[in-house]
């Protein structure tokens, strides 16, 4: 898609691939943080981690696995939490607990086997060896992800704004709850072989919590949020394959600077420090 | 459902929240005409929020009917949602929060524009008006988490005024509003009601209540113990006397 632009093929692909992954995690990283999910962000996360893990290891689509693990997290953490009477806080401590361990095992156990390199990308990403197919399934995620906020932006609104008024006005929060609860999961297991499971809490949070600092509107936020996304990621894949530098945690120091940076220069918090 | 109908009823409803051992509220019946003004009273855990909860559809009724405006609250809750403004008690927004109070205000309409539909001209005038109505219409555009409380209290007001409710419910709305806001909320309460909006309130303060006819509900363990017009002047005097009565029984 940008090879008019850029000649590099594998420079190409990585590029596309940390500007649609890069879009898709920022747009959800608004509803991530506004309705404040991120634990079950983290939680999906570590699950299609482990999905993938396991898929490898049993030579499935280790992409298909990871959806289902996402998935199957992002349902489990009510029932579980009513049947075991505990808080969802502890439920998604112990899922995450369960997810990373799977993940571990499946991991270690594959390096004993002489398969550790394949399985290593997972933790921390790759963009090197990425086929075109995977890239327009990237594209392709970053549209339903973008589509999905504008179909139902009034109703995501309102639940981000409060979601027992959102109830209250005549929403039905329920289906919309679980649906992004369902976008959320299909777009980590898609960005999880680029970002890596370690790293991609950093993409489904910084970018909200970035354009938090100088947005005093939703609607902006979803505009900055991914704007600024792109333009770390891009700068990161840039970098990381000029110097051999492994780009996705070089990316997700960029976005630690920057967030560092944002908030140190957030006019919103120059304001309230002044009202203090 | 005919003007003479009541557009509140229960019978003999219970309530119960998810995974309880034992029901919120315990064989609850109540009739209330169109444009009728009740104070509901009663100790804290008495269930009067729950009681609003229960109208509007947000908790499931395990036993007993309920209808509210015509429409059956078990089966219909959202479409009854549709039409009843529910004011809840104490909220508190952050600073950072990111929406600005025409935003806010016009979330109480998004119920009735649909799903996949925009908000049009009709919903915009709405919000203009009900901002109007409460005397904010000059912070239409600033971000509601840099408000004081009691003008935070006035934006969720003018939210659910903006859905022009039949039935307007409200759990405490007097707790962030200092003496002037209190008096002004009230008239605009008056005003309401004359216009035959039901209004049903929970409430620890009973002074300055709109004039006219006040129907008082006391709760007590979760049912009702008193229900009875009296004068506005009457309404501490019969809370009073209602939770003395229920504490010896």
């Amino acid at each position: 898609m940008l090879e008019f632009i850029i000649q590099n093929n594998i420079v190409c692909h990585a590029v596309e691939a940390m500007l649609f992954a890069s879009v898709a995690c920022a747009v959800l990283s608004v509803i991530i943080t506004q309705v404040q999910i991120s634990s079950i962000g983290f939680t999906m996360a570590h699950a299609a981690f482990a999905g993938a893990a396991v898929g490898m290891f049993l030579s499935i689509n280790p992409t298909v696995c990871s959806i289902v693990a996402g998935v199957s997290v992002a349902f489990l953490i009510g029932p579980l939490s009513d049947k075991a009477r505990l808080s969802p806080d502890t439920s998604l401590g112990l899922l995450f607990g369960i997810c990373m361990a799977v993940a571990i095992f499946f991991i270690a156990y594959m390096q004993t086997l002489g398969q550790g390199f394949s399985a290593m990308g997972l933790l921390f990403g790759d963009v090197i060896s990425l086929y075109r197919e995977e890239v327009y399934l990237l594209a392709a995620i970053c549209i339903v992800a973008i589509a999905f906020i504008v179909v139902l932006y009034k109703e995501i609104t309102a639940i981000i704004f409060d979601r027992r008024i959102a109830e209250s006005v005549g929403i039905r929060v329920k289906p919309v709850y679980y649906a992004m609860l369902f976008v959320i999961a299909l777009t980590v297991a898609l960005c999880l072989p680029i970002i890596g499971g370690l790293l991609l809490y950093v993409w489904l949070v910084a970018p909200a919590a970035i354009a938090l600092q100088f947005c005093n509107r939703l609607s902006a936020m979803f505009v900055v949020a991914p704007t600024v996304a792109a333009v770390i990621s891009i700068s990161g894949a840039l970098v990381g394959l000029e110097y051999s530098l492994p780009v996705a945690p070089l990316t997700a120091v960029l976005f630690s600077v920057v967030f560092i940076a944002a908030v140190l220069l957030s006019p919103r918090r120059r304001v309230t420090f002044r009202k203090i | 459902m005919t003007p003479s109908d009541p557009i509140i009823r229960l019978e003999n409803v219970y309530t119960a929240y998810e995974g309880a051992d034992r029901p919120t509220l315990t064989d609850i019946s109540l009739s209330i005409g169109k444009g009728e003004f009740v104070v509901i009273g009663g100790p804290n855990g008495a269930g009067k929020t729950t009681l609003l909860e229960t109208i509007n559809g947000m908790l499931p009724i395990t036993h007993g009917k309920a209808t509210v405006c015509g429409q059956d609250v078990r089966g219909d809750g959202v479409q009854v949602r549709c039409r009843v403004g529910y004011l809840l008690q104490n909220f508190a927004f952050d600073p950072l929060t990111p929406f600005t109070v025409e935003e806010v205000v016009l979330m109480g309409r998004y119920g009735t524009i649909g799903l996949f539909r925009k908000p049009g001209k009709q919903d915009y005038d709405a919000v203009r008006i009900a901002l109007q109505r409460l005397g904010i219409e000059d912070l239409a555009i600033r971000p509601i988490g840099q408000l004081s409380g009691g003008q935070q209290q006035k934006v969720l007001m003018a939210q659910n005024l903006a859905r022009n409710p039949e039935v307007l419910l409200l759990d405490e709305p007097f707790s962030n509003l200092d003496m002037f806001a209190r008096e002004e909320i009230n008239r605009l309460l008056a005003r309401l009601v004359r216009s035959g909006i039901t209004v049903l309130i929970v409430s620890h303060a009973f002074d300055d209540l709109p004039d006219g006819p006040v129907r008082v509900v006391v709760m007590q363990e979760g049912t009702i113990v008193v229900s009875r017009e009296c004068s506005p002047k009457e309404v501490e005097q019969v809370v009073r006397s209602a939770g003395k009565v229920a504490s010896h029984a």
